[in-house]
């Protein structure tokens, strides 16, 4: 088995997982695709696939897992700074920012 | 195909991994001396619950059945019950005894209200008990009497690309041998509906999947929190999960591939063998509980960042795939699969680790969290309370 740096984990998904931290220029190659990274994305975290645009659905495990709030661009990093939940938002939230630690 | 164990036989009901001598307070007046005689006695397991009088409904059920189900544990050998108010006492104690435990049962009210009359006299009881239940001596028994709990805790994208599935995997195999397990966290059903409703036995089932993940969805709302930073905490998203829907999609294959028969209410024993879903809170602690309650003998509890808790009462086999973590918290990960994750190791061969490491603890192999004395349980509330 060879290292991978990230992994699709089915076929119409949009978003990958890395397998380790991707730096910002390296190209990833999976599934027949080739994305260069365009910023840093970290250990576990999400580089999207494709283009991405407001209102779209992020698919992984070929599910919905939120919904995109801000256009990211193949090679970007997908989280809560430009996706969200659909699923039990309680209250009209204002948007939270993780401080570095 | 899994090989046999050896456990402790029982008067009635699946055998133990451990034989182990519980003092149980059951009032929350009587906790604080059930952790002075821990803390005096060795070989004893001391719990206890923080409430009392003034429960009601369901909440009053839930909270005395999970006393009952501590005290008839598979792993308990034998208990002694202690609290204020004898008719929970000897409530507790009668069940135990109908189940074969060895049992002494004292109540405040049997000492002149001195708590260290009680003290002293629950010493020596638990005492006579762990002289006795030493003598017994460990027997082989089938793989498929084990009923295990599935959790997860401060998960990272890791556990659901390889943790998760790995346990998944020894669920199937255990299934398959005629084996138990039982998963719950209802909160991380919630953007699962579509997977966990195409593995329902039946129809039904499929139904109470769906309704009760809408159940928890509605307490989320109706309670005027966001569900993103509660559940994925903090903690979860600062390690790349973003909402709930992708948690619960990693979370949920914790149950492996085999048909979900159906849904148990909290701390309730799954009526047949294979793959059963506990409609329960997803908070550890609580959580655990229920399936100690329920009568599981083990749990497998994967985590992505590193997570300390353990139950009292069923060994907890805690694992990860994450490598940095592997390589942080190495006296709390029993199962290291970070080599599935760097893909240096295939999941059928983590998976044949894990069911012999998952023997051995059944067979009396300590895992961390018991070494460290990390268990504890939690008995979830529900509902009003006077």
């Amino acid at each position: 088995m060879t290292a991978r740096s990230a992994l699709r984990l089915q076929p119409g998904d949009n978003v990958a997982t890395a397998l380790r931290d991707l730096a910002a220029g390296e190209v990833v190659e999976l599934d027949g695709l080739r994305i260069r990274v365009g910023e840093p994305v970290p250990l576990c975290h999400k580089l999207a696939l494709a283009d991405l645009a407001p209102g779209d659905a992020v698919l992984k495990y070929g599910q919905p897992i939120g919904v995109v709030t801000a256009a990211v661009a193949a090679g970007g990093h997908v989280h809560v700074h430009n996706m969200q939940s659909a699923r039990g938002r309680g209250i009209a939230h204002e948007p939270q920012v993780l401080s570095p630690r | 195909m899994m090989h046999p164990f050896r456990g402790y036989r029982r008067a009635s009901g699946r055998p133990g991994v451990r034989n182990l001598t519980l003092v149980l307070s059951v009032t929350g007046l009587t906790t604080p001396a059930a952790r002075r005689i821990g803390a005096t006695l060795r070989h004893v397991t001391a719990l206890g619950t923080s409430f009392g009088s003034g429960m009601l409904g369901r909440d009053r059920e839930v909270h005395r059945a999970a006393l009952v189900g501590m005290a008839r544990h598979p792993n308990v050998g034998g208990v002694v019950v202690i609290g204020a108010d004898p008719p929970v006492v000897e409530a507790v104690g009668a069940a135990a005894e109908a189940a074969g435990k060895e049992v002494a049962a004292i109540s405040l009210d049997d000492c002149g209200h001195d708590v260290l009359t009680l003290q002293d006299r629950a010493i020596r009881a638990a005492a006579d008990i762990v002289h006795r239940l030493s003598r017994q001596q460990r027997e082989e028994f089938p793989a498929s009497d084990l009923l295990l709990g599935l959790e997860c805790g401060r998960s990272d994208p890791s556990s659901g690309l390889v943790a998760n599935p790995l346990v998944g995997a020894l669920v199937d195999r255990l299934v398959d041998a005629g084996g138990t397990a039982v998963f719950g966290e209802t909160t991380e059903w919630i953007g699962a509906e579509v997977p966990l409703e195409a593995k329902a036995a039946d129809p039904n089932v499929a139904a109470e999947l769906r309704a009760a993940a809408a159940r928890r969805e509605a307490m989320a709302v109706a309670g005027g929190i966001d569900l993103t930073w509660n559940n994925p905490s903090t903690t979860n998203i600062r390690a790349g999960l973003s909402s709930i829907e992708e948690k619960s999609l990693g979370a949920i294959a914790k149950a492996g591939s085999r048909p979900i028969q159906g849904v148990v209410p909290y701390g309730e024993a799954p009526p047949g063998p294979g793959v059963w879903a506990m409609d329960a809170p997803a908070y550890a602690p609580e959580s655990l509980t229920g399936f100690t309650c329920a009568g599981c003998s083990m749990a497998l509890f994967t985590t992505g960042v590193g997570n300390s808790y353990v139950s009292a009462l069923m060994p907890t086999i805690k694992l990860t795939a994450n490598p940095a973590t592997a390589g942080r918290v190495t006296q709390q990960i029993d199962l290291d699969a970070s080599a599935v994750f760097a893909g240096r190791e295939t999941l059928e061969a983590a998976t044949e680790r894990l069911g012999a490491h998952l023997l051995e603890v059944a067979s009396g192999a300590l895992t961390w969290g018991e070494i460290l004395g990390e268990g504890d349980e939690v008995i979830s509330r529900m509902g009003a309370v006077l």
